[in-house]
Parts: structure tokens; sequence; C-alpha cells
């Protein structure tokens, strides 16, 4: 790990200023679960870390019938999952936020630090100088490749790792971004990008920008959601696959895919058929019909649609 | 005083026949009575060093600090294969902090790898081969310097699949081939054409298991300091023997002059049985630069340099009778030992574990650019339990016959090896037991018939290891005045509970409180000799020199008080710390009064390990049910329960020993189900070198286990009788696991370790 600076914001406007000041050297720290993480194993580096966390007022969490919910950036995951409104009103948000990793990380680690989190592929995250750390190839094509994308990718193909982004973007949140005083809001399927748009970088975050603030629109009667996590062992670990669905109460289906794609993966075509209980077998059946898996991640296809089908069971058992 | 005389002992340590020289005791005492009841030994005696492990303050080697000491980390190649041509050290040395620096280039000339090698070597043969090593005064200040550390290497064609490198064409790790010894390692016994012709049915299939690290909590660490010419070294080590001979031997020293100490320990698996180089390097680096060296290895590093459970692909034939007599075993494998000499065999459970009058066996051990092999947990048998247990569940289903009954119809009575008796067998109790536990009889169907989208399964395996332990291994003890005795010995607790039984052992035999009784384990400079701890040793062979040392005791004690009583020792005996008339108890003297009259401080008796029985094999034996869970539509893998009946000859700590199994079988768990070392076949680096990527078991995934001790005191082996338990816990766990899922899903997999993805894609195939 390199040497660095830690430096206190006084406010978001200064934090925002140093980070754009020191384009390339500078990082956000709040959590630190990831940061941390990305500086000692030499991943990223950075002579200067700016700790968000010294700026007040970002970590709350409210919520206001006939509004929605707004959370605070350096909101802690585990304050997500044990908040009384996220669970009742947003049981999918609850749900992913609960699966995170493990309690001391989820007691560390921040909502908007898990979205913006760096991906988990070994050959990113190890000794490779691969394409999304400015290299030349992507090792996994040719390479180990179980837990990569199948769908989304190329010419890197990384998964996303968060969970609470995929619930977020079953939620149709929408994302504060905060830069230079001032504020604009973007849907949260607009915030990440795929490798064939920006190899080097999994959302639209521009240097000086911060997220401040999530909001998720409040729920209709009668919506229920859930969100399962497919994994290898039975805690602290990534999602292999997982799948967040919010069933409206007007009937709507609106499902997300972690593990399958560089984003949280979203497809309208199949929201559409998920909603018409008529066509509903058939659209499981049939999501991610154009997946283009790699030598070793296959199982993935119907792994998807195992989750997908149980949790459509589950929220209408 | 004791009989004792020098002899020669056979013995098994880690797969290896091992033919020792060394004193014994004599002494031809009776062993404990098995029907009577002892006092602490058996009894679940809490950890002695518990206190200081829950709370935080037990000093591990890696804790271990000493004024005024510098670090030292290490520069590894970051190619698989390559000859360097020069080694640049000039801007790291400039970096301030930086104390010293050795390489090829400046530095001892020190062979390694039984002469394969060198300490620091100008070819580098896998990524991760050590290159340089830097003392600087803080370790991130090292780690600075190791950037700056300008390497010129020529990259070498490189290959990491014992397969490929077994191809013509391979890229070669030495001149000699990558075949280690040039050849396979062969067996034989019977006529192997004529047992497959004897079958009515026989099953080939082959199976793979994958390479696994051991990655032990604590990482591998030592400390070093000199003072004057004396060489003081802290390592986190199963062998403290080992360990300094093996530096008098790297440095050209005395042994006299080393003195190595290993109080606590996070674990080793046997990836610490031998000496590091990072412990030589940190020795040479302390002796520059004239302070003390630490040196600890990150994750990273573990992953990479310091051992690994070799990998193997396991050809298995077995030829079976229709009324279930097996006629023909064979077993051809290959496995990969990385880049420096290791074992990759694994037919040891094929030759021994069932009775079989024709066996053939052929196997490889393959160089590869990858880390070398070392010993782990049960080396060998793991695997080639997994492959055996699985093709002799799949030769009962071609039979149909109940896998449980088809073995005890193979059960063997001696050891076909030697063809010598075992000097005890309890498997056939321990299959029994089990099978009741599990419920076997009642819940064992037909493969592939449980219904629904979770199929349950039951599955079995048996267990044959070694662990009778051997001599030489000698105990110190030193009795105070007031009653308290010191128990030394240089064994090591690698934190199996080694401080604790030896307690117990002295406290059955003096009557001494465990709480009066300090164990000293560790310690070339203080203790004993005692061998390594590995092979399942420990136990069987030190816990009788305690007892050895604790009887001559006693007679001391008897003896003195003859002496001051002024009676004959025949007239007296022992109890509860008082000497006393054996038909007068009134006239008694205690300890105290005994010691205060001999004048010493302190009574000294120092006791050996017994000889081990000739014509006879000394083995353990167990069988594991496992039963699974397992989502047909995930492919995920619930192990529910686990019962382990397993004959261990005497239960020494029933607690410890319980400790012993519950880690041995979520290590088999975790061998079975998730951990593997993959690397990146393209450029030669391992990709699992963080416990995210390289995955074990949290406590969520460990099943419900329940242990069956089916032995009693084995008095052939020793007058405490016990066999030794670390390995044997891990054996089974793995094919009983395995057999579980194909009884669940009716598909059979044949390769570890079963992933999701495997047991989805075998279902879909």
């Amino acid at each position: 790990m390199n040497r660095f600076e830690y430096i206190n914001p006084k406010n978001l406007k200064e934090a925002s200023r140093l980070l754009d000041e020191n384009r390339g050297d500078a990082i956000l720290y709040s959590g630190g679960t990831d940061a941390l993480d990305l500086l000692k194993n030499e991943v990223v580096k950075a002579d200067k870390l700016i700790n968000l966390k010294a700026v007040r007022g970002l970590n709350r969490i409210e919520y206001r019938p006939g509004y929605g919910l707004s959370i605070g950036a350096c909101a802690l995951v585990a304050d997500i999952a044990e908040h009384p409104a996220v669970a009742e009103k947003y049981t999918i948000l609850a749900e992913a936020a609960e699966v995170v990793a493990s309690p001391q990380l989820r007691n560390m680690g921040t909502v908007g630090g898990n979205i913006c989190q760096r991906p988990r592929c070994w050959y990113f995250r190890g000794d490779f100088h691969c394409l999304r750390k400015g290299g030349e190839l992507c090792y996994a094509v040719d390479g180990e490749n179980r837990l990569h994308c199948i769908i989304g990718g190329g010419p890197c193909y990384i998964v996303h790792p968060s969970d609470i982004a995929v619930a977020l973007t079953a939620l149709d949140a929408r994302l504060t971004v905060y830069a230079h005083g001032k504020s604009r809001d973007i849907p949260i399927g607009e915030f990440f990008v795929l490798p064939e748009e920006d190899e080097l970088h999994e959302n639209i975050l521009k240097p000086g920008e911060i997220i401040t603030r999530i909001y998720v629109p409040d729920i209709s009667p009668g919506t229920r959601s859930g969100y399962s996590k497919f994994r290898e062992r039975a805690v602290w670990d990534f999602a292999v696959v997982s799948v967040g669905t919010v069933q409206h109460g007007d009937g709507r289906v609106s499902a997300a895919f972690g593990g399958v794609a560089p984003v949280p993966w979203t497809d309208y075509e199949l929201n559409e058929g998920l909603s018409d209980k008529e066509t509903r077998a058939h659209a499981i059946q049939n999501a991610f019909r154009d997946a283009e898996p790699m030598e070793k991640n296959g199982y993935k296809v119907s792994l998807v649609r195992t989750l997908l089908e149980r949790q459509l069971n589950r929220l209408n058992g | 005083m004791s009989a004792r005389k020098i002899a020669k002992s056979k013995f098994f340590f880690e797969e290896d026949m091992v033919e020792s020289i060394g004193e014994v005791s004599d002494s031809r005492r009776e062993a404990w009575d098995n029907d009577a009841e002892l006092k602490v030994v058996g009894k679940p005696v809490p950890r002695t060093d518990g206190y200081d492990k829950v709370s935080g303050s037990a000093v591990y080697t890696v804790d271990k600090t000493l004024p005024n000491m510098a670090y030292a980390r290490t520069l590894r190649s970051p190619h698989p294969h390559a000859k360097i041509s020069r080694i640049e050290t000039g801007k790291a040395r400039a970096l301030p902090g930086v104390l010293g620096i050795i390489s090829s280039e400046d530095g001892p000339d020190v062979p390694w790898y039984h002469g394969l090698s060198r300490l620091f070597d100008r070819q580098v043969r896998y990524a991760g081969d050590e290159v340089a090593c830097v003392a600087a005064e803080t370790e991130q200040i090292a780690n600075e310097a190791l950037a700056l550390i300008d390497v010129t290497y020529e990259t070498l064609p490189s290959v990491v699949d014992a397969g490929k490198a077994l191809k013509p064409g391979a890229p070669q790790l030495y001149e000699t081939g990558n075949v280690m010894r040039g050849k396979p390692f062969q067996y034989e016994r019977g006529d192997i054409e004529k047992g497959f012709a004897d079958a009515d049915v026989i099953i080939a299939e082959t199976f793979t298991t994958q390479v696994a690290v051991h990655n032990p909590l604590e990482v591998h660490c030592s400390l070093v300091n000199w003072d004057g010419d004396q060489l003081l070294v802290y390592d986190s080590t199963q062998a403290i023997y080992r360990v300094r001979d093996a530096i008098a031997d790297s440095l050209g020293i005395p042994e006299s002059h080393i003195r190595v100490i290993k109080k606590y320990m996070g674990g080793g698996f046997g990836s610490k049985l031998t000496l590091g180089k990072y412990t030589v390097m940190a020795a040479l680096l302390a002796k520059e630069i004239g302070r003390p060296v630490k040196i600890v290895l990150d994750r990273h590093e573990m992953n990479l340099a310091v051992g690994n459970r070799p990998d193997s692909v396991q050809k298995l034939k077995i030829g079976v009778k229709k009324d279930g007599v097996l006629t023909a075993l064979s077993h051809e494998s290959y496995g990969a030992a990385g880049a420096y000499t290791s074992d990759a065999g694994c037919s040891w459970p094929l030759r021994s574990m069932y009775q079989c009058d024709n066996v053939k066996v052929e196997e490889y051990t393959v160089y590869i650019n990858a880390g070398p092999g070392r010993p782990m947990r049960a080396p060998g048998h793991v695997q080639g339990t997994f492959a055996l247990d699985s093709a002799m569940d799949e030769a009962a289903g071609k039979i149909d016959m109940d896998p449980l009954e088809f073995r005890l119809k193979n059960y063997a009575e001696i050891d076909q090896t030697t063809d010598q008796p075992y000097t005890s067998k309890y498997l056939r109790e321990a299959y029994m037991k089990g099978a009741e536990a599990i419920g076997w009889k009642e819940r064992w169907r037909k493969p592939g018939t449980s219904a629904g989208n979770l199929k349950k399964g039951l599955g079995m395996a048996s267990q044959i290891w070694w662990g009778g332990g051997a001599p030489p291994a000698y105990a110190t003890l030193k009795l105070n005045r007031d009653g308290s005795l010191r128990v030394i010995s240089g064994t090591q607790d690698i934190g199996t509970g080694t401080y604790t039984i030896l307690a117990q052992v002295a406290s059955e035999v003096l009557d001494i409180p465990i709480g009066k009784i300090s164990v000293i384990l560790g310690d070339t400079g203080t203790c004993p000799y005692a061998p390594a701890s590995g092979g399942s040793m420990t136990a069987p062979s030190v816990t009788p020199a305690v007892r050895d040392a604790a009887e001559q005791m006693k007679a001391k004690l008897i003896s003195g008080a003859s002496a001051i009583l002024e009676v004959d020792e025949t007239a007296l005996v022992y109890s509860n710390g008082v000497v006393s008339l054996a038909n007068d108890p009134k006239t008694s003297i205690g300890i105290d009064k005994i010691l205060r009259k001999m004048r010493e401080r302190v009574l000294v008796t120092t006791g050996a390990r017994n000889r081990n029985p000739e014509g006879y094999s000394i083995n353990s034996f167990g069988a594991q049910f496992a039963e699974v869970e397992v989502d047909v539509g995930t492919g995920m893998v619930t192990v529910l329960k686990v019962v382990a009946a397993h004959d261990i000859g005497r239960t020494l700590n029933r607690q410890t020993m319980e400790n012993q199994f519950h880690g041995g079988i979520i290590q088999g768990l975790s061998f079975a189900l998730m951990e593997q070392r993959l690397m990146d076949s393209y450029t030669g680096k391992v990709l699992t070198t963080n416990l995210h990527d390289y995955k074990l078991p949290t406590v969520m995934d460990a099943p419900e286990i329940e242990v069956i001790i089916v032995s009693e005191g084995d008095p052939m082996i020793s007058d405490v009788g016990a066999k030794g338990i670390g390995e044997p816990a891990i054996i089974p766990t793995a094919a009983a696991i395995a057999n579980a899922i194909y009884n669940a899903i009716g598909v059979r997999i044949r390769s570890l370790p079963m992933t999701p993805d495997k047991i989805i894609r075998a279902l879909n195939a």
C-alpha cells in the first residue's frame, strides 16, 4: 500500500474540489471496506483519501408516505437492513442489505460505497494489468471465467458486485450526484455503464462527483418485493447470481439481476413478460435467452431462471 | 530409574515409512486398565490455554516483538519460469529506512529443496519464487523497497498443469524432465490380470481432485535475533527441532547455537513442518544489520509459496464379483508436485483399506511451474479416499448391493501391505455404530429417489491412517516443594490441545491437580527432543513419555520417603502428594517434606516413549456418514449432518478430541465443496490469493457433527494406548459427502470441489 494523506473535508464542496483537483490521485473514502482493500492490494493508487464521513448529514434514512425513501450516501449498510420502514415497505432493499458481506463489514460499509464498489474479478483484483486497469487484455476471456458475466460483456467481462444496486435498480431509484455546489438527480439505470462504453469505470461519475443521496419512490399499496442471492457459501460472499423483484400493486413486475452482467441488469421486455400472468412462465423460461456465456459460466443461465421463478413464486405464494 | 535402551523402530510419518534408531523406555509397565475409569485422562478437561486464547492474552509468533526490531519482506518472481540475468538494488538501498537487501547477487549461496535449487536461485520456477529479501525500519518501507528493486528476467516457457507437463514437448523444469525421480511409483501384489478376469463387473472411472492450500489462520512468520553467535528464532512451526537443524545446515553454524521457540500457533496443517526460506532470510538479514528481524508473510504469499495439497487425476479400476467380493484394484494417477520436490501419490488407501488380493498402482508426481506441495492434513489419503470410496460406491451400485454391506464384505482383517496383523482394529464397530447413528438402515434409499427440488441423500466412506506414534520422544518433569509440577517436552502444541493432554497424563499418575501443572513446549533451548507435530504423531508419541517420567517421579518420591522414614520402598505407597506406609497410612510424608529433607528444590525426571511392537501394524480406522441436501435448481449442496465413528485407541480428552474431529470434518467438507487453488494457465499466476477467492467455510456452512468413539486404549501401542486423530478426522469426509450427493441426485460427481456449477452441469448433461 502506498503512503497517502487522509483528508477530512469541511463540507461537500471541499470534498468535491479536492477530488477534482487531484484527479487520479485522490479517492473517496467512507466505510473503507473496499477503498482500503483496493489500496492494500495495489489495484488503485491514491495519494489522498478524502473522508466523506467528515461531511455531516449524509447518513440519514428517511421515509415519508406519499414521497418515498431517502437514504444518505453514508448511511451504513447495516442501518438499511435494520430500518423499520425499509423492512416494511422495501423488503427487497432490506433483504439485499441483510445479505451483504458479514456483520462487521455491514457495520462499516456505506450505501454509497456499496453502489460504487469496484468489481471482484480475480484478474482485476490480482496481479494482472487487465483492460479495466488500462491494460490491453481481458484475461477472463480465455481464462478462469466461472464467475464472470453472461450478458452485457465485452471487451471486459466483470460482474457488478453490489447487492444493494440490484435492489435499487428494481425499485427504479434515483441518485443525487453532487459536484461543485450543484446537485443533479439521475435514474439508477443511467448511472452504471457497460464496458463497451467505458472499460475503465463502472459508472458515470466524473472526478469531483459524489453520490450524496439515494431516492426511492414510494411504493403503491399491495407491492411485494424480495431479493434472493445465490452464493457458494452460506454467508460472507458475493453473489454468483442474484435476483431482486418488485411486484407492484398493479401487478407490474420489475426484476433486476446481479452476478450476470457488468452492471445491475434489467430487461424491459422481460419485465413486461413477467408482469402478465399469462406470459410469466414463458418469460422466465426465456429469460437471458440472448446471454452469451463463456466457457465456464453457462450454468448461470439456468441458475438465474431458477432464482427468478422461485422469487416470483415466493412473492405470490 | 526406568530401564532404557537404544532400539530400532519403524513407523509411518505422513505416508513415508521411517526407520529410526532411538532411545526407548523399556519399563514394560502395565497399560491403564480399560475397564477402570481414569481420574483425569479421557475427561473433557477444558484447555489449559483456553483463557489465554479467548482473552487475547496468548502471544503467538505473529504477535511477538523485540526491541529495535526491523521488518523484512520478500521480492517474489512475477513469472512462472525465468532466468534472472540481473538484480539492481541501488534505488531500493537508497530509500530512507532500508537497512539491508539480500539476493542471489548479495548474500551466501544456500542450497534449498534438497539441492534442487538455492535460497535465491538464478532460475525461478514459479510465480512466487523468492528473488530477494529486504530489511527495513518498517514493513511499509520494506514493501516500498521491493518495488524499487529492478530485476531483469529472461522468461522461459512454462507449464502449470500436470497433464500438460507430462506431454512430449512440454516446457521442462529440469534437465531430467518433469517426472519426479524420472519414473512413476509402482506397487503390485497378486495377479492384477487374473483379478480382472475373475471379476463379474468392472468399474473404470477417472476422479480428479484440486490443489488445496493450507491457509492456516496464523500466517507463516519468524522473528530472529542474534546475541553474539547465538541465534534466537521465534517461528510459527510444527517442528522446532527440524527448523533448528535445518537452520544449522543452511547457515553452517552449530545446532547448539540456535534456539527455536514456538509457543502458541494458529494452525499449520502440515505447511509448517519444514524450515521456511523466510526464516533463513531473516537470520541472514539480522546478522547483516545487527538487529532483530521479523518477517511475516501476507495472505497473498500464503497462497503462493508455503505449500499445498497436490492435485490428482486418478484412474481407478475395480473388479468385483456379483456376491460383492473384490477381485482387483488398480490405480493410475498423476499429480503436481509444483516446482520442487513434493509427493503427489495418493494410492495408500487403495493399497490398504479393503481386502483385495490383486492390486496394481502406478503414480506419477509431476513438476510444474507452481508453488511446491507440502504434506497437508493426511496427505494423499484425502484425495485417494475420495476416489477409492466413490468408486467403491459405484461398484456397490453396479452389483446392487448396499454400500455399507459391500464394505463389510471386503473388510481387511490384516494389513495386506505388510501381511502383518493390526495391534487393534475396530472398524467393524465403527461401521455399525455410525450406521446406527445416521439411521442408515431405515433411511438409505436407492440413489436419485428423493423427490422435490431439495433432494436428500446419505453416503459413507471409510478411513485408514497410521498415527500410532513412535520413539524417540521425551518429556522432563520438574516437581517443586509446593507440589506444583512442570512438564517440559520438545513437542509443539499446534492448536490441538497438546498442552492440556500432557498435563492430564501427569496429573493422572501423580494426583496433582491440573491447576498446579504448567507445561512448557516448543523450545529447543530447554525441552528434550520430541517429534514434529505432524502425521498424527504427537499424542501417541509424547503422552507415554510423560507417563514414563511421571511414574519415575512417583518412584523417586517413594524412594526419597523410604530413605527419610527408613522403611523399605516396597512398604510405601504414593497417593495425592503423600507417601505413606501401605499398612499404616498414618505414617506418611508429603512432597514438601521429602524435598526439604532431600535438600532438592526441584525433583527432575525424564521419561521416554516405548518402542513399537514388532510384527504388527499400527493404524487408526473410522467411518464417516454424511447426510446432504442438494438443491437441484441451484446445485447447492448443504451438508446436514456428519456422523464420525472412529477407532482412535484411548480417548485422552473428550473435548479436545471432539474439537479435532469438528475441525477435520469442516476442513474435509471445505475440500469437498469449496476450496480450490485456481491458476491462470496463460500467465502461470495464482488467481485465488485472498480468502474471498480461496473459499473457506464459515460456521454457517458447518454441519451437525456427531463423534462416536468405538475404541479403548490399545495396550500394544503404549501404556497410554492412544492413536493420533488429527488426520483421521478429515480423511473420509469428502468421499462420504460425494457418495451422499450421488445418493441424493442419482448423478455421480467425480471431480472436486463439487461446486454448484458442476452439479448443475452434471444434472443437465
